[in-house]
């Protein structure tokens, strides 16, 4: 087991290294580069920038020099400083921006993983073992109608209709009370009260895909040899599905968690843009329409790696609720 | 083992009585168990043999009702005797009843098929073994465990105490199928249902099993069906043997009888099917003309008409045979047998 | 679990030849893709689906046609005016009822507080409607024969026709919705199929060679897949250069989708050839002596086409999702172009929303599309497999 671990974080060190290339390479991809863009931007506004302070910023961002060696300096700066480099357009280093952001992006996307698994479970298992019936079709066609419709879309549907019937917009995660205050009871309930509206929009898709997923492995398993044997020695029979069945099809579907987790992460960003939450999604959108290339890289490289990190996470998972693996 | 007793009304353990089983397809009916009558007699070993597709195990899974959909027990009754006056008609009780559960591992035992894949692979053999004990003996944790233990040597399974704790992907398929007969006579069945239990074994391993079988048979008391298409299995284990054809019983009579003086055609083709020591045909074995028909299609009359060798034409397309007793445990399904008192 | 094999036991009865119904014949003498026809026409959801996809990508070709109103025109009179209602039967001024399809046009007042217009239907103005009607500008069909002539709109062209309503520069949603099914039909296929050269090839070198060949790729498959695609998809386009012209970014688009989409692909054609190069007709054709080329084009491909037929169907609504999604977003194509995904940009502010909810239109297309291609893979796929059942 320990060994199936080390060799899964050992694989993930590439993996890790080639997205810091790729987002390092969307940070170079646009023409100039950020100091051009942050001193054009205060000369614009009149202020100049003195010489001594330009070339401080050169010299540790190593602009100007091959790219390897400004890419070493980036990977470099956040490994041992944890500087990301810095916003033009905020005008402050990116880890200063990014952390609370992140934060809430992971918690969002982890509370969603929860929700799409719980209701997929039970209607997954209810769609399999009621085949054909008339809440089996339900499902099935609310799958897919899950998977077609973008979460973006529903987003907007809600937007759109909680302000025709309630005249009040659901966007954000705080009332506008808690919205600056500091952390308190009130305003974590107020939070919860505000973050079932993205979990619920942002695990639509994905819990359309859980479900077909676990209906598919659920009818697969649910005529073997050994839920008769179960059947055989006296088990009742609700008791029987959940031990033996479903206790099987749960192996590929929390593998499937692994390549969900990173379709959660792009819908969360593009969800939060319409609801504008506070998450990672509309600062980095901001940043790319400005081109802020340094904010942006390091969004995607963060978001990317933290999700490499919760596949691993749920392959380690699954590897320990298997005994065949855990033993082999 | 062949010698047991088959006295007429001797003490009769499950009475199978018009027995009908059929599935429900988009492309037809299939009438898999179409009429069954038999009865096993407590403490004996009784074989169902028969081809491919012709009930036998369709017959063994309603038993117990675990035909699955679109299968369903349409008509007939399967009375058990559990001792005294106490008979319960399975066929009668709700699928997830509460009387069908306690019948379901207690009073009746299964083992099936495929030793590979009858335990499930996410549970240790303790947790299954245990899980059947505790559901339908009054014990505590422990003591489950303790008759697990024993029933695992029993079976003749090395260092119990350790298998115990494995997972069944950690045996062999031999070794599985012992844990599944443990299983299965742990909590003392008055009947053991044994569905083709070493088709899927090499064939050392099947002898020893089919030994332990007998052995615990002897130890245990309890009668034991085996359903099979091996004959020499049959003439080796049981006492009694039921031949089966298209989902109905064409001859059921005592070993030596269906071996020595088989009466149906079937019967006799299916032992001319097979090599026998001293019966040598010329050194040629005669395989059953054609092949067992579709199940959407039956033929008319008697089932077997379309390949029998002794057809009486004229006859036997159109009239389906009733049973005739030859004698009080010899019964035949055949026009040239018919009970001329009806 | 009837079903006993036969074993090497002494009761094995040897099969014996029965004669073959006259369906069986048939069944027996098809070939693959008649075989998959059969199958497939079984499947009634996806017979429908496939009928609406080909009737999308109608409207895509003879988008010109079907639109009333060109691409780009504009009203600025007419900004958020909201749908109008085709009413049937007109009534004249003595009572008499006759068949007239008309809407009618708009008033306009300005409302004092919120300093909006507001439309209101006006009963005097009556926009007569008909069938192949001269339009307001000559077009060409499929870009070669030109053309005046519309599906229907209003009589006289000149006359405001809103039936999706107007958005903020007073252009009719209905025409460019229509207009829009060209460039968002049409990014799918061409973001497919660059996805597929690459799937093809390397899941094909991939799976032909096996070793560190396949274990490199592979790896590069998995890694593409660890990583969130929206993200990378926003990264990449907004690094596109701002001066480029509609086509190049078109095209730029596209590539960016397929950087992702060729790793379900490859997967694909590299398990089919893993599994195939096992199969015994490959295998017997091998021992005949055909050269692997051979194989691989006389006896795989065709084996594995239906399937890769199949997984390209289910990839295209993803790519149609995604560039909506980026356009939405204001990422990917931008106007002049006009896809769905940059006519629902329009409705991503809820003031908007508020004021102009028929903007939400264009997610109906994209919905019915989506759900129209999944359901015609998902019935691909399952006939893909003729010989299964």
């Amino acid at each position: 087991m320990i060994q199936y671990i080390l060799h899964r974080v050992l694989l993930m060190i590439p993996t890790v290294f080639g997205i810091s290339i790729l987002c390092f390479g969307i940070i170079q991809l646009p023409p100039g580069d950020f100091l051009t863009f942050y001193v054009a931007e205060l000369s614009a506004q009149g202020e100049s920038v003195p010489e001594a302070q330009i070339a401080q910023l050169e010299r540790q961002y190593g602009l100007g020099r091959p790219w390897y060696v400004q890419y070493f300096l980036w990977m470099k700066n956040i490994i041992t400083k944890g500087d990301f480099g810095r916003s033009f357009t905020w005008n402050k280093p990116v880890s200063d921006l990014i952390w609370d952001r992140i934060a809430f992006t992971m918690l969002i996307t982890l509370l969603t993983v929860v929700f799409v698994w719980i209701v997929a479970l039970f209607i997954g298992k209810y769609a399999a073992t009621h085949q054909y019936s008339l809440g089996d079709y339900i499902a099935t066609f609310f799958g897919f109608i899950g998977l077609a419709v973008p979460n973006f879309l529903l987003a907007l549907l809600l937007l759109y209709y909680s302000l025709q019937l309630f005249g009040l917009s659901p966007a954000g995660l705080f009332s506008p009370e808690y919205q600056d205050a500091p952390w308190s009871v009130g305003k974590w309930i107020d939070l919860l009260a505000h973050l079932w509206i993205p979990i619920v929009i942002l695990g639509t898709a994905g819990t359309a895909g859980a479900i077909r997923i676990l209906r598919a492995n659920l009818l697969d398993e649910l005529h073997k040899p050994y839920v008769i044997t179960a059947r055989a020695k006296g088990v009742p029979e609700r008791t029987l599905i959940w031990r033996y069945p479903v206790r099987v099809a749960l192996n590929p579907f929390i593998s499937t968690v692994g390549w969900t987790l990173p379709d959660l992460v792009s819908g969360s960003i593009i969800v939060s843009v319409v609801l504008n939450l506070p998450t990672t999604g509309p600062l980095l959108l901001g940043a790319l329409l400005q081109q802020d290339m340094f904010l942006a890289g390091s969004f995607i490289l963060l978001v990317s790696v933290l999700t490499v990190i919760g596949t691993l996470i749920s392959d380690v998972l699954l590897a320990w609720l298997d005994p065949r693996i855990r033993f082999s | 083992m062949s010698n047991s007793n088959h006295n007429a009304g001797a003490d009769i353990l499950l009475d199978i009585r018009g027995l009908k089983t059929y599935f429900h397809l988009d492309e037809g009916t299939v009438r898999a168990v179409d009429g069954v009558d038999f009865t096993v007699p407590r403490g004996t070993t009784i074989g169902i043999v028969g081809e491919s597709g012709c009930g036998k195990s369709v017959t063994a899974f309603s038993i117990l009702q675990l035909v699955e959909k679109p299968g369903r027990i349409e008509e007939g009754s399967i009375v058990l005797n559990t001792g005294g006056q106490n008979r319960v008609d399975i066929a009668a009780l709700d699928h997830d009843s509460e009387e069908l559960r306690q019948i379901r591992g207690k009073d009746i035992g299964m083992i099936f098929q495929e030793p590979m894949t009858s335990l499930s692979m996410m549970y240790t053999v303790g947790f299954q073994m245990t899980e059947a004990i505790r559901l339908h003996m009054d014990v505590e944790k422990d003591e489950a465990r303790d008759r697990a233990i024993e029933m695992l040597q029993a079976v003749g399974i090395p260092r119990p105490e350790q298998r115990f704790d494995a997972y069944p992907f950690e045996l062999s398929g031999g070794m599985r199928q012992r844990v599944m007969i443990a299983m299965a006579l742990s909590c003392d069945p008055m009947l053991l249902i044994a569905d083709e239990p070493t088709t899927a074994l090499d064939v050392t391993t099947q002898a020893q099993i089919l030994e332990l079988m007998q052995q615990l048979q002897e130890e245990f008391g309890m009668a034991i069906m085996l359903i099979t298409h091996d004959l020499g299995v049959v003439a080796e284990m049981c006492s009694e043997v039921v031949v089966m054809y298209l989902g109905e019983v064409v001859e059921q009579a005592d070993v030596d009888t269906i071996f020595h003086n088989p009466q149906h055609p079937y019967t006799q083709a299916l032992l001319e099917s097979i090599p026998r020591l001293g019966h040598s045909h010329e050194g040629r074995l005669n395989p059953i003309l054609g092949s067992v028909p579709d199940p959407y299609h039956r033929p008319s009359g008697c089932p077997f008409h379309p390949r029998c060798t002794q057809i009486i034409t004229g006859r036997c397309e159109t009239v389906h045979p009733e049973i005739s007793r030859l004698d009080p445990r010899h019964t035949v399904r055949c026009l040239l047998h018919e009970d001329p008192h009806g | 679990m009837t079903a006993t094999p036969h074993a090497a036991t002494p009761s094995a009865l040897p099969p014996v030849e029965t004669p073959e119904s006259q369906e069986d014949m048939r069944l027996l003498v098809a070939g693959q893709w008649q075989l998959m026809w059969w199958r497939f026409r079984k499947h009634k959801v996806a017979m429908v689906a496939t009928a609406v996809s080909l009737l999308i990508y109608f409207v895509a070709v003879f988008a010109e046609f079907l639109a009333p109103l060109p691409r780009d025109h504009y009203a600025a009179d007419y900004t958020f005016a909201p749908p109008q209602r085709i009413k049937l039967i007109l009534e004249d001024e003595f009572g008499n009822r006759e068949f007239h399809p008309h809407v009618l046009g708009y008033t306009v007042e300005i409302e004092a507080v919120a300093l909006r217009r507001v439309f209101k239907p006006d009963p005097e103005q009556v926009i007569e409607l008909g069938f192949f009607v001269d339009g307001l500008e000559e077009y060409r069909v499929l870009g070669i024969f030109p053309s005046r002539k519309h599906l229907f709109g209003p009589k006289d062209p000149t006359q405001p026709f809103y039936l999706f309503g107007a958005d903020k520069l007073g252009q009719d949603l209905y025409s460019r919705l229509i207009f829009g099914t060209r460039i968002s039909m049409t990014i799918g296929l061409v973001g497919v199929a660059l996805s597929l050269i690459f799937g093809i090839l390397l899941g094909g070198v991939s799976g032909l060679f096996g070793g560190t060949v396949d274990n490199i790729i592979q790896r590069t498959i998995e890694f593409f897949r660890a990583v969130p695609s929206i993200p990378l998809w926003m990264g990449l386009s907004a690094a596109l250069p701002e001066d480029w012209d509609a086509i190049k970014r078109y095209f730029a688009i596209t590539v960016i989708l397929s950087i992702l989409g060729w790793t379900g692909l490859a997967r694909v054609v590299r398990g089919r050839f893993l599994s195939l190069r096992e199969e015994d007709f490959v295998m017997s054709a091998r021992l005949d002596g055909v050269a692997e080329l051979g194989i691989i084009l006389r006896y795989m491909l065709p084996s594995f086409l239906s399937h890769i037929i199949a997984s390209v169907t289910l990839s295209i609504p993803g790519m149609i999702l995604a560039e909506t999604s980026l356009s939405f977003l204001g990422l990917g194509l931008r106007p002049p172009v006009v896809s769905w995904g940059v006519l629902l940009k329009d409705a991503q502010r809820v003031q908007v929303l508020a004021t102009a909810p028929w903007l939400l239109i264009a997610a109906v297309p994209v919905i019915v599309s989506v759900l129209a291609l999944n359901y015609v893979g998902d019935g691909l796929r399952d006939a893909a497999d003729p010989y299964s059942r």
